[in-house]
């Protein structure tokens, strides 16, 4: 196939938008004049038809003799087809003795039958392995089999389970190469994910989320994480795209791994309604062992401290937690006829945050259609989700960070059971009453898609998808007497809007031993991200909530209630196209390029070309593999190349502002309105583009014993440079302090090595049991930056303003902890660092890499056990060889402070030699081993024998199950929890692995019921 | 049929693919480079981001910070181990060891080479105007860039030379960066007026910063040297520029010391060259808050504008007070020292007040004030405000009461919340709802004492003491607008006339500039001991460094750093 000239395509394409729905009208005048093409084919095909006859028979499951329902028989060549009843039995008319029955259902392996002069035809099928399943792999699908590159396929089964907020949550540990890391414990609380370690040092390193086609935005939504819209119980599959070669058919965004999530679909002939609801109760599952009152009260005094005993005993951390529940339900109808098939869901998750005061709450439902027309020759599906979230939060810095190091003898409540007044100290319960966040989020996401038969082997495909979403965020601080606040209202709504346009054609074709899918497309993305926000000062005190009527404010000035707000147009144009090609059905090509431009480039830069090639050899289909162990053996060996784009629009551009603000207005007279000052604010960049990701893998795909051990491994090297900065110029004397560039030569290297392993048994008498598990090494390594280093992770706490806790150097990992080296204490009790550069002086420059976030290896393993209609589960993930830097203690945790009477944990009291007065600077002192192996899921389920118990006529399936989330951890880390990630971005730089008053993880235990009907 | 049908297909398909396309120019909603201005519009554009960011220049943490925080004026301790702590930087910065990471120096660097750019860019860009401000404009930010210019060679060693904007600048340093400032002042000094001040750049402003280049000449001639030399021809150019202010009869020495620095100081004559601050537009009152206590509220009708225990002044300089004044107290002999506003200090019963102002100057011992409990100041019985006894409610101290000592270093004891005597030079702006934010008072960067003073360390270094001894009294003399009276010193010499300088001109930025010309820089105070020369000036950031790592050569670090 030869491919197009990209180079022109600028001039080529003509502007005209309206023309952009020409298509639709297209098909709709197709759709209006095919009939006759079909009529004058159906005529000639009738002429020839003999009598016709009746085959009949039951379609079995081969492993346990169970009917299976809604089994589609056709004869082969034909449209004339059947599904099975609920005995899974089934009747079919055929013309002649030469025709051949394909009897097929999802799940199972397809099978044929020539009929001959049969009347009854029982068949048994067998369940598809892992191998021979299709997996989504962008813009189609493909046999597992025949997958040339690092793809991941997994199903509902294989997710984890408890109380899940977003897609990523269910995939945690489950894919070797992609780690999941919680920011905190908060319900619907952003989640950090990369695939294959980060290959940038700015945010945007999450992988590109494609639902059902539409790729999406991943610009925040107006609080949390963008991706809570999501009902996972909607969820077919998630196939994640590891490596380049299968990635880089999303060019521009391909560079950080895909994640592409499939709904699910009616299935013809079955109709089903089923429900499932869950209560879960959550409770801290680990408290910050500060000390109790007793324990407090020994320590100030033996610290030399005077104690402030106000004669109560309170632990401040049930003060502020709270047992919590989540209640999920979900109804789900799905089924259809013949020629239509549809799924609906409605789904409502209701969670309890395990710190009072917040709720988190979402209601989704979803509508999937698929209709076919014209002799199934077109088909369209459509498919819609609305969800609705809405967050409440309490002041979390606030609440958490008093809770921890508040004096255990001040009483919470007061004689009259008020939270009571402290001047010099917080009480939670007062932030609770005063101080609270509200967001409210609505996203619609839609998308329609025809797929036509233009000839054999050749269809078109049409994509159109709308994501829209808005938020309203308010912020609000009540009134009150004491403490005297004015109270004020801030409101922030986002409006966020992503539509996708394409079209592509896919070919397939074999002649003798070869075989041959192309692939062409082009595709349209414009994505519209607005925000604006509003504030009103001093409110009265009355029962009305500001939220409810911010006209009560009565003040509004520019220094206090200036409006702000952005817009911003993001375009991106694609062409795309790919071969995959087979010999003899044992080697096996697949190439692929994709074209993207973007508005975001600069000028010089439009488009950007990103290739792969990789080759698989099906080993096990080798003559002189016929007698060996091996179901599976396949090599596979890929390269391509990738871009990241998610750059921040507009810095292609120069603007100047003129603008009456401090920083850029000055009174030119005594008196009269002030001038607008004209400033730079950007440098134009006409030389802007992604980030080039380069990656090469070889992988190694395997059954053996009959299927029952599988298993992969992959080795991967990524190399990603013309890394995004935002760099100061040479010349200091510039209009604007800095500009963006691609840093030329910098290079931020990925390698590593995963496995994934899986051992299932199934005992014929019901029994079965089964292991699996995936590990990853990764190492990551920074190079060439012209930077000595570029610091990230702001310290919090007082005392540490301004010191950072990252930094990105050369030939160390990102993520790198660039500290001061604690190595004891002086005479006098003072910390002591180490003096790298022997200056007599310690300083910044006196900072040494003393480790890294990243873990250098990552695991998980499951096991499974079933009998009869038992099933149990159990999921491990673990991680090893990253730090936490534990900000939280830096700040809380030292001698001086329970000197001071603040409580702490005994952290503070270790070292002996340490004095009273000893300030503790950010240094390795807080620097935490990372560690650790978490039991993250353990799952007990009853299916009934809906037989056995007579209610097989209305019921179809009932199942009960418990399930415990989070149930231990082992570490050696003593902060809540040690997969935390608190954001501490210096200009869009990325921090990693610092733990500061983060929100406690919950141990939950969620009791299930699941009908279908 | 069917052939047909595929081939309009086919062809809808080429056209959905060619019709959908995109030149993808990027759009931008938000923002947009003007237009349509009027020359006036487009001339007041150009020349206001000139002096934007001199209220940011001229704050805590940045200018202030380097000129003061260095030296024996003002020192910040890690306040009770939970307060200014920064890293440790204010600890360096005091003891010499700051280095080219720390944020203060960073910002202040930022701010200068910003304002250096906007400079050129107004001055380029006004060359074509037709608004008839326009040539005074571009006077105005051709000096301006000299100005800030100068701070740069003053702090970092370095001058930009800048013509072209699409060029590189060229580096100077040393004598050549001295005759370029020179002449740069010169070539604008006939082309402005005087009727601008003291917020914007005017003549009298131009021969005032004249002056103070001159007299600091020496140091920057030859920034190491272990004693500078002050040409006589450099001291006749101070002696002349000064005269010519002194003569122009525009400026008069304020009577009261502390209108200088009031919030309705603009029209003071004592200004020449001022920050206009405006508490709708631009004003910080972080000279006001810096020092004071965090139980210090100064507004009665805003319970959220504290202090915030930062600086205080070292024991070495109060010594200098207390030895020039004794047997009397400072307060008892110079009226610049302190002024009471507080009635309760002398009238103990007078404890119930109907409005509040804050004592001024210098700060010592227990501190009165309004009394907030629970987020609410306490008033007495008739609705008056109750005045007390303040105590470090805020710091979980309730029984440390707000009793500034001499003693302040960084041991535990001297960095408690109250210790070092404070500075409340700057009255609080009476708008500031935060304590923070919305400043009245305008910021001095030339005042006329300074010429006197200038002219008499001319005049002593020309070996004239007589005339120098007359400007300073003249200074001394002018504040005569209070009931204590001041009163001449009999004798000066370099000595002297730097510890007059630091009793006229404490906390205003000029000390750091005042200490090295001295030769006082090097020596020791409170927790200070590092004798390297090479600390005279500060590093160059190392994000600048960084930064120019393409060209290598560029961008030299200084010695020592």
């Amino acid at each position: 196939m030869r491919l197009l000239k990209f180079n022109s395509l600028r001039k080529v394409c003509p502007t005209v938008k309206l023309a952009r729905f020409l298509p639709v009208f297209l098909i709709a005048f197709f759709v209006l004049i095919y009939p006759g093409a079909i009529s004058a084919k159906d005529k000639v095909a009738s002429s020839s038809e003999n009598a016709d006859r009746i085959v009949s028979g039951k379609v079995t499951d081969e492993a346990t003799g169970n009917p299976l329902i809604g089994a589609t028989v056709t004869v082969k060549g034909t449209n004339n087809s059947t599904t099975t009843s609920t005995d899974g039995r089934y009747s079919i008319s055929v013309k002649d003795d030469n025709a051949t029955l394909v009897f097929s259902f999802v799940g199972y392996t397809t099978k044929e039958m020539s009929i001959g002069d049969a009347s009854a035809i029982d068949v048994t099928l067998k369940v598809a392995s892992a191998e021979l399943s299709e997996v989504v792999i962008g813009y189609g699908t493909q046999s597992k089999k025949d997958v040339t590159g690092s793809v991941k396929s997994l199903q509902p089964g294989d997710f984890n389970k408890g109380i899940i907020n977003s897609p990523e949550q269910l995939l945690q540990g489950k894919v070797a190469g992609v780690n999941v890391t919680s920011t905190s414990g908060e319900p619907g609380a952003q989640l950090s994910i990369t695939v294959r370690g980060p290959g940038g040092i700015r945010t945007g390193s999450t992988p590109l989320f494609v639902l059902d086609g539409l790729a999406l935005d991943n610009s925040s939504t107006g609080g949390g994480n963008p991706l809570n819209f999501l009902n996972p119980q909607d969820i077919a599959s998630i196939d994640v795209l590891k490596d380049a070669s299968a990635t880089a058919i999303y060019g521009a965004r391909g560079a950080n791994g895909v994640i592409l999530i499939t709904t699910k679909r009616g299935k013809s002939g079955v109709g089903s309604i089923s429900y499932s609801g869950t209560l879960g109760i959550s409770s801290i599952a680990k408290k910050i062992p500060v000390f109790s009152t007793s324990e407090y009260k020994k320590q100030v005094v033996n610290v030399g401290g005077v104690l402030d005993d106000k004669g109560g005993s309170t632990d401040w951390q049930d003060v502020i937690t709270r047992t919590a529940t989540t209640q999920n339900h979900n109804l789900t109808l799905s089924g259809g006829a013949n020629k239509l098939t549809y799924y609906a869901s409605f789904g409502l998750q209701d969670q309890q945050g395990i710190i009072k005061h917040n709720d988190f709450k979402r209601y989704t439902g979803r509508f999937n259609a698929t209709q076919k027309f014209l002799d199934d020759r077109l088909t369209i599906e459509a498919n819609m989700t609305a969800t609705s979230t809405y967050d409440l939060r309490p002041d979390y810095g606030t609440v958490i960070g008093s809770a921890i190091s508040n004096d255990p003898t001040y009483p919470a409540y007061d004689s009259v059971g008020k939270p009571a007044q402290y001047q010099n100290i917080n009480n939670p319960l007062q932030s609770f009453n005063l101080d609270k966040e509200i967001t409210k989020i609505n996203r619609v996401i839609g998308n329609i898609t025809a797929t036509v038969k233009l000839a054999k082997g050749l269809t078109y495909k049409l994509n159109f998808g709308i994501d829209n979403s808005t938020g309203t965020r308010d912020v609000q601080a009540l009134p009150s007497t004491v403490p005297q606040r004015d109270g004020r209202l801030d409101t922030y709504y986002t409006t966020n809007r992503n539509t996708l346009f394409e079209n592509y054609l896919t070919y397939n074709t074999d002649w003798g031993d070869h075989s041959l899918t192309a692939l062409a497309g082009q595709s349209y993305q414009k994505i519209f991200l607005q925000g604006r926000n509003y504030s009103i000062n001093k409110f009265p005190i009355s029962p009305v909530e500001p939220q409810y009527n911010p006209g009560l404010g009565q003040e509004l000035t520019l220094a206090n209630n200036q409006p702000g707000g952005y817009a911003l147009v993001n375009e991106l144009q694609s062409f795309f196209g790919r071969v995959n090609y087979q010999y003899k059905n044992k080697y096996l090509l697949t190439a692929t390029l994709r074209a993207d431009g973007s508005s975001k480039f600069g000028g010089n830069n439009k488009y950007g070309y990103f290739p792969s090639f990789s080759l698989g050899w099906k080993i096990n289909d080798e003559s002189f593999m016929e007698h060996s162990a091996f179901d599976v053996l396949k090599l596979r060996a890929g390269w391509g190349q990738t871009g990241n784009q998610e750059i921040p629009s507009k810095i292609t551009e120069a603007l100047f502002t003129s603008t009456v603000s401090s920083s850029s207005s000055y009174p030119l007279s005594e008196t009269g309105p002030y001038p607008g000052g004209t400033i730079y604010t950007r440098l134009a960049n006409p030389d802007i583009q992604w980030e080039v990701s380069t990656q090469t893998n070889i992988g190694l795909d395997f059954g053996l014993l009959e299927g029952r051990l599988s298993g992969s491994i992959d080795v991967f090297n990524k190399n990603t440079n013309k890394i995004l900065l935002q760099v100061i110029p040479a010349d200091p004397i510039q209009p604007a302090n800095t500009v963006w560039t691609n840093v030329k030569d910098m290079n931020i290297n990925n390698k590593g090595i995963e496995v994934d392993l899986e051992y299932r048994v199934v005992n014929l008498k019901g029994f079965s049991y089964g292991v699996g598990g995936n590990i990853t090494s990764l190492t990551n390594e920074v190079t060439k930056s012209p930077y000595s280093v570029i610091p990230s992770g702001s310290a919090s706490g007082s005392g540490l303003t301004s010191a950072t806790i990252n930094g990105y150097i050369n030939n160390q990992p990102i993520g790198t902890f660039y500290l001061k080296e604690f190595t004891g204490f002086d005479a006098n009790g003072l910390s002591v660092y180490r003096d790298v550069d022997g200056d007599g002086i310690i300083s910044d420059k006196d900072r040494i890499a003393a480790g890294s976030a990243l873990p250098n290896l990552l695991y998980n393993f499951d096991i499974n056990l079933g009998y009869k209609g038992f099933d149990f589960a159990a999921n491990f993930n673990g991680v090893s060889g990253n730090k936490i830097y534990d900000n939280t203690a830096n700040s809380n945790f030292y001698k001086l402070k329970i000197f001071k009477g603040l409580n702490t944990t005994d952290e503070a009291i270790q070292y002996p030699q340490e004095s009273v007065n000893n300030a503790a600077p950010v240094s390795t002192r807080f620097l935490k081993d990372g560690a650790y192996l978490r039991l993250n899921n353990l799952a007990l389920g009853y299916n009934f024998d809906v037989e056995k118990l007579r209610i097989n006529h209305w019921v179809k399936n009932l199942r009960l199950s418990i399930t415990g989330q989070n149930i231990f951890v082992i570490t050696k880390y003593d902060g809540f929890d040690p997969e935390v990630n608190a954001d501490r971005q210096i200009n869009g730089v990325l921090s990693y692995g610092i733990d500061f008053l983060s929100y406690p993880k919950a141990r939950s235990i969620i009791f299930g019921l699941n009908v279908t009907f | 049929m069917k052939n047909i049908s595929q081939k309009l297909f086919l062809f809808a398909i080429i056209v959905a693919v060619v019709s959908s396309c995109t030149k993808l120019n990027e759009q931008i909603l938000d923002e947009s480079s003007i237009t349509g201005l009027s020359d006036k519009q487009v001339a007041d554009g150009l020349i206001a981001p000139v002096y934007a960011r001199l209220p940011d220049i001229y704050r805590h943490t940045t200018y202030f910070a380097l000129q003061e925080i260095s030296t024996d004026e003002a020192i910040l301790p890690y306040r009770g181990g939970t307060d200014w702590g920064d890293n440790g930087i204010y600890l360096s910065l005091h003891r010499h060891e700051t280095t080219s990471t720390d944020p203060n120096v960073n910002d202040t660097w930022n701010l200068i080479v910003q304002e250096i750019s906007r400079s050129l860019t107004a001055l380029s860009s006004l060359k074509d105007n037709k608004d008839p401000n326009a040539p005074g404009y571009i006077a105005e930010a051709r000096g301006m860039r000299a100005f800030y210019n100068m701070l740069s060679l003053d702090m970092f060693g370095i001058v930009f030379v800048k013509d072209d904007p699409t060029a590189v600048s060229t580096i100077i340093r040393g004598e050549e960066a001295v005759n370029y400032l020179k002449s740069e002042f010169l070539a604008v000094e006939p082309l402005l007026n005087n009727t601008n001040g003291p917020g914007r750049l005017t003549q009298a402003g131009v021969w005032g910063l004249l002056a103070r280049l001159y007299l600091n000449a020496a140091v920057y001639n030859d920034r190491y040297a272990n004693n500078f030399n002050f040409k006589q021809q450099d001291m006749d150019s101070v002696v002349l520029y000064c005269d010519k202010i002194i003569s122009s009869g525009n400026y008069a020495l304020s009577a009261d010391y502390f209108a200088i620095f009031g919030n309705d100081n603009h029209t003071n004559k004592e200004l020449i060259f001022a920050v206009d601050q405006r508490p709708d537009l631009n004003g910080h009152n972080r000279m006001a808050y810096f020092s004071l206590s965090g139980d210090q509220y100064p507004l009665p009708q805003y319970p959220a504008a504290n202090g915030t225990d930062g600086p205080a002044i070292t024991s070495d300089f109060y010594e200098t007070w207390a030895q020039a004044n004794a047997p009397l107290d400072p307060a008892q002999a110079d009226p610049r020292f302190y002024k009471q506003n507080i009635s309760i200090y002398t009238n103990p019963g007078d404890s119930c007040v109907s409005d509040f102002n804050m004592d001024r100057g210098i700060l010592r011992g227990q501190q009165y004030g309004l009394l907030r409990v629970n987020g609410a100041f306490v008033k007495c019985s008739s609705g008056l405000f109750k005045v007390g006894k303040l105590f470090n409610q805020s710091r979980s101290n309730p029984n440390l009461p707000v009793n500034f000592t001499e003693m302040v270093d960084f041991t535990t004891e001297g960095s408690n919340y109250s210790t070092g005597y404070r500075v409340e030079k700057y009255e609080f702006s009476r708008a500031s709802s935060s304590g923070r934010n919305f400043g009245q008072a305008d910021i001095s960067i030339v005042r006329l004492a300074d010429i006197y003073f200038m002219r008499a360390e001319a005049k002593l270094r020309k070996n004239d003491a007589a005339s120098a001894l007359a400007d300073v009294n003249t200074v001394r003399m002018s504040r005569t607008a209070y009931t204590l009276q001041p009163t001449p010193i009999s004798t000066i010499n370099l000595d002297l006339l730097f510890r007059e300088r630091g009793f006229e001109f404490y906390w205003e930025m000029l000390r750091r500039t005042d200490m090295v010309r001295f030769g006082k820089y090097e020596g020791s105070w409170t927790e200070k001991t590092n004798t390297d020369k090479n600390k005279r000036i500060f590093p160059i950031p190392q994000n600048a460094i960084d930064g120019s790592s393409n060209l290598p050569g560029y961008l030299v670090q200084n010695p020592g750093y």
